[in-house]
């Protein structure tokens, strides 16, 4: 099962990558689990700062669904950001 | 008169080149305050129904309103009003710059051209005189708006328009320094005048009721806007394209004429990007704002200009599906200077693209292919070849060549950067907004996806209630006159640090979702002025203005711009959204579109009109609105 993740800027910095795809990913906290794991230090980095980032997937905040424990399915998107404001 | 104005309306003849200096009307200005909601009043009273936009009876009115020519941060913006000659409805744009602080300068609330230049003229305008010098404009005549401006008075402050505005385009705008009262075609409607620029200028000091109080009270709130995670951060370090990233995150960005709400390459095109990679300089682009969230960037062959801003990016890059920031940025150049709005420009260019996807125009412009698009944009604002019908805007070339199902556009005009079907409040204040598809006027898309604190853009709580209290809002703001940004920073420092993802968050949220009705009957409070917009206003005018206040006369502008557009024919079936938005789901878990019809009744009650989108006699009796 593989799930596209995709990042804001300051996350894409952390990480050296806009995008990458995680297997084996049945949670949104999985996949926050497999990117540490996949980065080493680089993902201590980024975990940081998702902890005050919002997250979607396929576009829908988690919020609305089971948070962290989002399930996922085959070629789903989870992406991570910020509030951001202008117009 | 009361504190703030400066009491003198100017009234312009272009034909019989006179002009008349008027008194400002005190009990219409307490009704309106000024800007967008005097200058709508007074285009109601002075027009018949059904007269052509573009034609002499169609006044052009620049309206200021009390925090003009005050420090007060953002606050140096002028509304136009007119009828718009690219929907048929009210025409409005606000702009910021440095023209409303030079009317209020030169001792003018209001100014008022009536009929048509029968050759191109400009204006000088002494207001410590009170003097009005006509003076010939074939030498600028089919200048751009940079040269243009160049080449007048320095120590005057100008408003002008490029060629789009010449040629009547019909989204051609009005400028003032860098920046653009872009929609509805205002810069048409001056270009049918033959007036190429106004420059105005005067000596005089606002006066406040108390300034101790207001100059104390900006001073600290400089401070804390300078702290504040928005106005002092985002906005500051990347310009309103901070939002390119979020949008793309939350499936709302428009990409591919709106078939898409996600394009892969989007951070290309973000602000934090362009902070990186282009960005030669921040600046101020209006007078007296510290918020800074003018760009400069490099442009190959012309040198520094401003760089491209969220709707620029959004309607140019993405939906044209371009990643490339240097090219979004030499288009955005081409747009000011020829004087004309990106959104409807990004939107025509993308619906055309369309058409050729289909085979239904063969024009040579296609989505991700950068070929063409600037010597379509340069034929749009000269009106030559098929750009003339590109000029028309997306309504006009959906009549013409068909694709009406594609054509993205309300009552005629070209919607913003945000895809309403992961944000359907904004759906719902597309649909209803007097002058059309706009986002600016009421922002609702803060509350529900881009903002710190977001209900569930997807569901019909508070969907037919956020639209109304922003839309309000946005009355009154634009009526003041400030820039629509100042609101973002209604949400604290500390909202901002909150984890979307604790429970504190969503408690938060959860209970503003399940509001209801309460969320309009407190913001209608007349109470106390507590924030700082209200704040000024009593400061300056010395009359009280709380939320209740702003929301009531908000209220009031709102519902006289819908008699206007009631008078020229609109209807509710014109409060509506554009099939492709209706009814093409852009997200995996919906098999439609935007839930408009679920939404809109409740909208009209909550409003206070009748089943047919009408307000009722009660509801105009309240609110003062006399038609």
């Amino acid at each position: 099962m593989s799930i596209t993740v995709e990042l804001t800027y300051d996350m894409s910095k952390a990480l050296g990558t806009r995008r990458f795809e995680v297997s084996g990913a049945r949670t949104v906290q999985d996949v926050v689990r497999l990117t540490r794991e996949k980065f080493g230090e680089r993902g201590e980095a980024f975990e940081k700062l998702t902890s005050v980032a919002a997250v979607v997937v396929n576009g829908v905040l988690i919020n609305h669904q089971s948070g962290m424990s989002t399930p996922l399915a085959d070629g789903d998107t989870v992406a991570f950001f910020k509030a951001a404001a202008g117009g | 008169m009361i504190k703030g104005y400066a009491g003198r309306i100017l009234e312009v003849d272009l034909e019989k080149r006179t002009h008349t200096f008027k008194p400002l009307d005190e009990g219409t200005a307490r009704l309106y305050i000024g800007g967008k909601g005097y200058g709508t009043r007074l285009l109601y009273d002075m027009t018949e129904p059904g007269i052509d936009a573009l034609g002499p009876a169609n006044p052009l009115i620049f309206a200021t309103g009390p925090l003009n020519g005050s420090v007060a941060p953002q606050s140096n913006r002028f509304a136009v009003v007119c009828k718009s000659p690219l929907t048929g409805a009210i025409g409005n744009a606000a702009c910021g710059g440095s023209f409303a602080y030079g009317m209020k300068r030169g001792g003018i609330d209001i100014l008022i051209f009536k009929n048509q230049s029968a050759k191109p003229v400009r204006l000088e305008i002494d207001g410590d005189r009170s003097e009005v010098r006509f003076i010939d404009a074939d030498d600028l005549w089919g200048k751009g708006t940079y040269a243009t401006q160049e080449a007048l008075d320095k120590k005057k402050y100008h408003a002008v328009i490029g060629p789009a505005g010449e040629n009547k385009v019909l989204y051609a705008g009005i400028v003032s320094d860098e920046r653009i009262a872009g929609r509805t075609g205002v810069g048409a409607v001056m270009g049918s005048k033959r007036l190429k620029a106004i420059s105005v200028n005067g000596s005089r000091k606002l006066e406040m009721d108390d300034e101790e109080k207001f100059k104390a009270y900006t001073k600290w709130l400089r401070e804390h806007f300078r702290d504040h995670p928005v106005l002092g951060g985002l906005l500051k370090r990347c310009g309103t394209a901070n939002i390119v990233n979020t949008a793309n995150a939350r499936n709302i960005i428009p990409t591919h004429n709106f078939k898409y709400g996600h394009f892969r390459d989007a951070m290309s095109l973000s602000g934090e990007y362009m902070a990186d990679h282009e960005l030669v300089g921040v600046k101020s682009s209006c007078i007296h704002c510290p918020v800074t969230c003018g760009r400069d960037v490099k442009v190959e062959g012309v040198g520094r200009v401003k760089g491209p801003e969220y709707e620029t990016i959004g309607l140019m890059g993405t939906n044209l599906e371009i990643p490339d920031l240097k090219k979004v940025a030499e288009w955005s150049y081409l747009a000011d200077d020829l004087g004309m709005d990106t959104i409807s420009l990004g939107s025509v260019l993308a619906f055309t693209m369309e058409l050729q996807e289909r085979g239904m125009l063969q024009v040579g412009l296609r989505f991700g292919d950068a070929a063409g698009v600037s010597d379509m944009i340069k034929d749009i604002g000269h009106r030559r070849g098929l750009g003339n019908d590109l000029a028309d805007g997306v309504k006009r070339m959906s009549e013409k060549y068909g694709g009406k199902e594609f054509a993205i556009h309300v009552k005629g005009l070209e919607i913003s950067a945000y895809d309403p079907r992961g944000s359907f409040a904004q759906g719902v204040e597309y649909a209803t907004t007097n002058r059309g598809g706009c986002h600016i006027q009421g922002a609702s898309m803060y509350m529900e996806s881009t903002g710190p604190l977001t209900i569930n853009p997807q569901n019909l709580k508070l969907k037919a209630e956020i639209p109304i209290v922003q839309q309000n809002l946005a009355c009154a703001i634009n009526s003041m006159v400030l820039c629509m940004f100042t609101t973002y920073a209604i949400f604290p420092k500390a909202v901002h640090n909150l984890d979307p993802k604790s429970f504190l968050y969503r408690a938060i949220v959860t209970a503003f979702e399940n509001s209801g009705p309460v969320l309009r009957t407190v913001m209608g409070i007349k109470g106390r002025p507590m924030l700082w917009f209200e704040k000024w206003l009593t400061y300056i005018t010395g009359e009280t203005f709380s939320s209740g206040h702003l929301q009531e006369i908000g209220a009031r502008i709102f519902n006289l711009e819908r008699m206007y557009n009631l008078r020229e024919g609109f209807t509710s079936r014109d409060d509506t959204l554009p099939p492709r938005l209706l009814h093409e789901s852009t997200f995996k878990h919906m098999k439609s579109g935007h839930p408009l019809p679920q939404l809109l009744p409740q909208y009209y009650k909550n409003r206070g009109w009748g089943a047919d989108g009408v307000p009722t006699k009660r509801t105009l009796e309240r609110l003062q609105v006399r038609v």
